[in-house]
């Protein structure tokens, strides 16, 4: 390596630091407010770290968990998300193996409209959506994995159409002569091959599903169902008081999952996003 | 093992593209009202326990129709029978046949121990008899020690191994193979064509095997069947389509170094005896040939005159020698390939390096002048449209 060559490395390590920084700042303020006093936070001591005197512990951890109902918030929140990336993973590549394998126009349309439903923004839909929730009796928690589908298909199918496209179809014919049904090959074939784009499509959805705010708002009933993105703003309380403290320690609570599950997952995104672009 | 039948078999693929219209040709395929025709009218009665190659350059329709016995391809007209069965509308999986494909197509998720008890499992074969035919598949394959193996730990070779040894435990009543070493370097396929040869006499089952490699065809099938633009040229024993080709193509397509082609004339005396005049010189046919010529009562006319590389001789100066100049030389050992300009097109001449007495041939230099005959007796005479006059 050319001394140029390092010192441009070394400037580039050095910006991209900084970004990195930039964006990890809002998450370590909510980190250490979190653990401080509410008057330490509301004050102009937010941007501080927590001195002997404004240290709080866990007790806003405690609180937010122990008021307004966080736990159910936690449950509703899992079940959406979880019932909803599966109903995403089984039906989008399923269709998406359907397309890929089947060449019609038909096919081929569905392909475009899936693409297209990735650029059209939810703001433009979400009135609509959400009278249509109401009159199809979609607006529980229970039955909300059908709208995630919809809106998650887009990505997923195109991601699973990736790699589909990159996987010789002998070994789907094989497979039919070796005696399955098109139900057996897909399960015990297909999805064995396309593990790896699951994985990366399960966390890029689950990741959405976690942290929307706008459509369960829509949809749900507010007083009898809260996700936790929802819950966050009943800290909020009368007069413009806020609860500081237990939101920071709520929003913690919050993103913590999510991070876990994408720090776990976050090699096969990677493996998952670029397969099919490159002959293997 | 089961005989299979092909009766006006034919495969149209519907013209998507809207570009081709009726009576127009494809890469020489016809294309119909329907579309582009892939196999004509394809007829065949395989014998049980018989070794088939289907034989032919790329696009040919040789792999369609594999694939139509397969059922991964439906079928425009005609009817398959596996056995007395017609079988035009049964799912791959209910025809009781195996393929071993050209990519090998293993399951890379599963080990080879598992590839090859995946079948089984599917037909709910017990336990023990699975472990059984496995390990006996494995030991005829030389693969035991890879059982445990994932496909992608192993060689080309040994992956093809795999993809056999999956297709034979089924004990499949036929067993189709899809150019299946195609994707093997020379020293492995040679290897590997002997092993197909060892296991056709180990297993009892009928063999439908597609290739483009006349070799492998000429050294592997009881019969071979030609195909060219989806339509079947001449089906026949390896010796047969070699010594007696029904028409140019073949004849040009069986025999490596290809026959040497040339514009000849044939010439028909009173008496009925034949004789070709080619540039200046007279050969004349062999009674059997004349006997043939005869029979179909051929006319005197302009024809193709086929002769092999491997039946030219280079005698010297002579009576009715041909010249021409060497344009390549060719050392392969045992004997030189000659790429010889003579009589208006470029000739095939395969010279010895030693002769039977341990002789050395004259040197063939580029652009060195050179004389060669051939006999009656081995040359083929086609007519302008390709049949061979004799046949």
């Amino acid at each position: 390596m050319t001394r140029e060559s390092q010192s441009y490395n070394r400037l580039w390590s050095i910006v991209m630091t900084i970004i990195s920084v930039l964006y990890m700042y809002p998450i370590f303020m909510v980190l250490i407010n979190s653990l401080k006093q509410e008057s330490a936070i509301s004050t102009g001591t937010a941007f501080e770290l927590p001195t002997e005197e404004t240290f709080a512990g866990l007790a806003n951890y405690e609180n937010a968990i122990s008021t307004q109902g966080f736990l159910s918030s936690l449950f509703f929140t899992t079940f959406i998300t979880v019932t909803s990336v599966i109903a995403i993973l089984l039906f989008c590549s399923m269709f998406a193996w359907y397309i890929t394998r089947v060449n019609t126009k038909v096919t081929r349309a569905l392909y475009l409209l899936c693409a297209f439903s990735m650029v059209v923004p939810f703001q433009m839909v979400m009135f609509t959506l959400s009278s249509m929730a109401d009159s199809l009796n979609l607006n529980t928690p229970w039955v909300l994995w059908i709208i995630y589908l919809g809106f998650g298909a887009g990505l997923a199918v195109f991601m699973f159409c990736g790699f589909m496209r990159s996987v010789p179809i002998d070994i789907e014919e094989a497979s039919m002569i070796d005696g399955c049904n098109p139900l057996q090959t897909y399960f015990h074939i297909v999805v064995p091959l396309l593990r790896p784009t699951m994985v990366s499509v399960a966390i890029l959805e689950a990741m959405w599903i976690w942290n929307d705010y706008l459509l369960p708002t829509l949809i749900l009933d507010i007083n009898k169902y809260r996700t936790i993105s929802m819950l966050i703003q009943f800290f909020r309380g009368s007069y413009g008081r806020v609860e500081m403290g237990p939101m920071m320690a709520c929003i913690m609570l919050a993103i913590l999952p999510i991070i876990i599950i994408y720090l776990i997952g976050q090699k096969y995104i990677i493996k998952g996003v670029v397969a099919g672009a490159v002959k293997g | 093992m089961a005989f299979v039948s092909l009766k006006h078999v034919e495969k149209v693929y519907p013209s998507t593209d809207g570009k081709h219209r009726h009576g127009e040709k494809k890469s020489n395929l016809k294309v119909t009202k329907e579309g582009v025709l892939a196999v004509e009218d394809f007829n065949l009665e395989i014998k049980d326990r018989e070794f088939i190659v289907l034989v032919g350059p790329s696009g040919c329709g040789k792999s369609t129709t594999l694939r139509m016995v397969a059922g991964l391809e439906e079928i425009t007209r005609g009817e398959i029978y596996i056995d007395d069965r017609l079988v035009n509308d049964v799912p791959p999986k209910d025809r009781d046949i195996a393929m071993v494909f050209q990519s090998y197509a293993l399951y890379p998720h599963m080990t080879v121990r598992g590839n090859m008890e995946f079948p089984l499992k599917l037909h709910k074969v017990p336990k023990d008899e699975i472990k059984k035919r496995v390990e006996q598949a494995a030991s005829i394959l030389g693969i035991t020690e890879y059982l445990d193996r994932k496909p992608k730990a192993l060689s080309g070779g040994q992956r093809q191994r795999v993809a056999i040894g999956r297709a034979i435990v089924r004990e499949p009543k036929v067993l189709l193979m899809d150019e299946p070493l195609s994707n093997l370097d020379a020293k492995l396929r040679n290897q590997m064509r002997a092993e197909i040869i060892k296991l056709r006499q180990r297993i009892d089952t009928t063999f439908i095997y597609v290739t483009h490699d006349q070799t492998e065809a000429m050294t592997l099938g009881d019969r071979i069947v030609i195909m060219k633009d989806g339509v079947i040229q001449q089906i026949g024993t390896p010796q047969e389509v070699f010594d007696h080709p029904k028409n140019q193509f073949v004849a040009g397509f069986i025999g490596v170094p290809q026959m040497n082609f040339y514009d000849a004339r044939l010439l028909r005396a009173a008496d009925g005896s034949y004789k070709v005049e080619l540039q200046g010189t007279y050969i004349v046919p062999s009674e059997e040939k004349q006997e043939a010529l005869r029979k179909n009562d051929a006319e005197a006319q302009d024809i193709v005159l086929g002769v092999r590389p491997e039946h030219i001789a280079l005698l010297g100066d002579g009576k009715d020698m041909l010249h021409g100049t060497v344009e390549v030389a060719e050392m392969m050992g045992s004997a030189v390939h000659l790429h010889v300009n003579a009589c208006g097109r470029e000739s095939i001449i395969i010279a010895q390096t030693m002769s039977f007495e341990g002789k050395l041939p004259g040197s063939f230099a580029i652009g060195s002048p050179i004389s060669f005959t051939f006999g009656g007796n081995v040359i083929h005479m086609f007519s302008k449209d390709g049949n061979n006059l004799e046949a």
